[in-house]
């Protein structure tokens, strides 16, 4: 595989090469959350994809990935300093390639086709693994976070972040979800 | 020599055909010219069109698909274009409005998953590399504020601008409700401790 072009990824001249705004870090760090809670190795492999598509020079080992994601407000423990666009765009990356493996999970949480009954317990599932991770290792005082523990509230902003991921998935996916990375600050 | 590609993700299937453009100095396995597509969405009718449809299928689902990752669904499509998208409370609603006259349009509703599959099937096409039809197709881009405004509610957004303004008004209130309080006079103005003057 080539470093310089990774698969699914498309020129993206036009893209701003600012770095990612609060809003933005936060999001693409709850969503990488989100697939190690759609699968239970999902941190095992953002290590391997970065190894795989090259991305070792910006994020050379786990502890480097870890404290990238730590930039994230949110976070229980936070890392100064802002997410260069390098990294964030290495990030990104791995969530594209991460959510086009789980497409095939997030398609059968979005989906209505199936049985109701079947699409709640898959749902159940996922948000007790996402609320265990989100109390493990995020600042439990922070508003966005008892919004995403909250029994009313959670389940819309979880299924959010999964339609997000599906949208995410696959050609395109990389930089229409860095696009929406790079939103303006509302 | 008559070309054909397909793309398929779980609930759709699109099917490209068409002709390699050799005037243009495309390979023979190029397909440049597109004759038509078909276009499958599961347990649906399947839809024939030509490229202007595809044109048009594009320039409202991937915008589409676009402002909803960032979690701002919107309408797509004018009311003269042959595809119109467009949210609804179940999911979202795809319009196919037929060039001939007195036709009704066609009006299937897709879930998040088949929308998704939609999107797919699209990316795939339109970054293949085998066809080299160009799409007039902006790549995407970051929202701006004004394209933002329904992320947080108005009130929401008025409350910190509102709640600083209040503040300011009350503490000037009280301030102002403070008795003025006598200035001791200045040690040196006062006429004892001026100097007195050299002879």
């Amino acid at each position: 595989m080539d470093d310089a072009s990774p698969p699914h990824a498309s020129p993206r001249a036009t893209l701003p090469s600012r770095p990612l705004s609060r809003r933005g870090i936060e999001r693409l760090d709850l969503m990488l959350l989100c697939a190690e809670a759609l699968d239970l190795n999902g941190g095992e492999a953002m290590v391997w994809l970065s190894e795989e598509m090259g991305c070792t020079d910006v994020l050379p080992n786990r502890v480097e990935l870890w404290k990238r994601r730590c930039s994230n407000p949110l976070r229980r423990t936070t890392r100064r300093g802002q997410l260069q666009s390098a990294e964030a765009d290495a990030l990104i990356r791995i969530l594209n390639a991460l959510a086009d493996h789980l497409y095939p999970m997030l398609r059968s949480l979005l989906s209505s086709a199936e049985p109701a009954e079947i699409t709640a317990q898959r749902w159940q599932l996922f948000s007790s693994r996402l609320d265990e991770l989100l109390r493990e290792r995020f600042n439990l005082r922070r508003g966005a976070v008892q919004r995403l523990l909250d029994p009313q509230e959670g389940p819309a902003l979880s299924r959010d972040l999964i339609q997000a991921m599906a949208l995410s998935a696959g050609p395109g996916g990389f930089e229409r979800l860095r696009a929406s990375l790079l939103d303006a600050a509302s | 020599m008559k070309l054909s590609t397909r793309y398929e993700q779980t609930s759709c299937r699109l099917v490209l055909e068409g002709l390699p453009d050799l005037s243009a100095g495309h390979s023979a396995d190029t397909l440049g010219i597109i004759t038509g597509f078909t276009l499958a969405l599961a347990g649906r009718t399947e839809l024939e069109g030509k490229r202007d449809h595809l044109q048009a299928l594009l320039n409202a689902v991937m915008p589409y698909a676009r402002h909803l990752l960032s979690g701002q669904p919107r309408a797509f499509g004018a009311a003269s274009d042959a595809v119109a998208v467009e949210p609804t409370a179940g999911g979202h609603q795809l319009e196919l409005r037929s060039s001939q006259p007195d036709t009704p349009p066609l009006r299937l509703q897709l879930d998040d998953a088949e929308l998704a599959d939609l999107v797919r099937c699209l990316d795939q096409l339109r970054l293949d590399a085998r066809v080299a039809v160009p799409f007039e197709l902006p790549p995407p881009q970051p929202l701006r504020r004004r394209e933002l405004r329904r992320r947080q509610p108005l009130a929401q957004r008025l409350s910190a601008p509102l709640a600083g303004v209040g503040a300011l008004l009350i503490s000037a209130l009280l301030v102002s409700l403070l008795p003025p309080t006598p200035r001791a006079p200045l040690p040196g103005k006062t006429p004892a401790a001026a100097p007195a003057p050299l002879r």
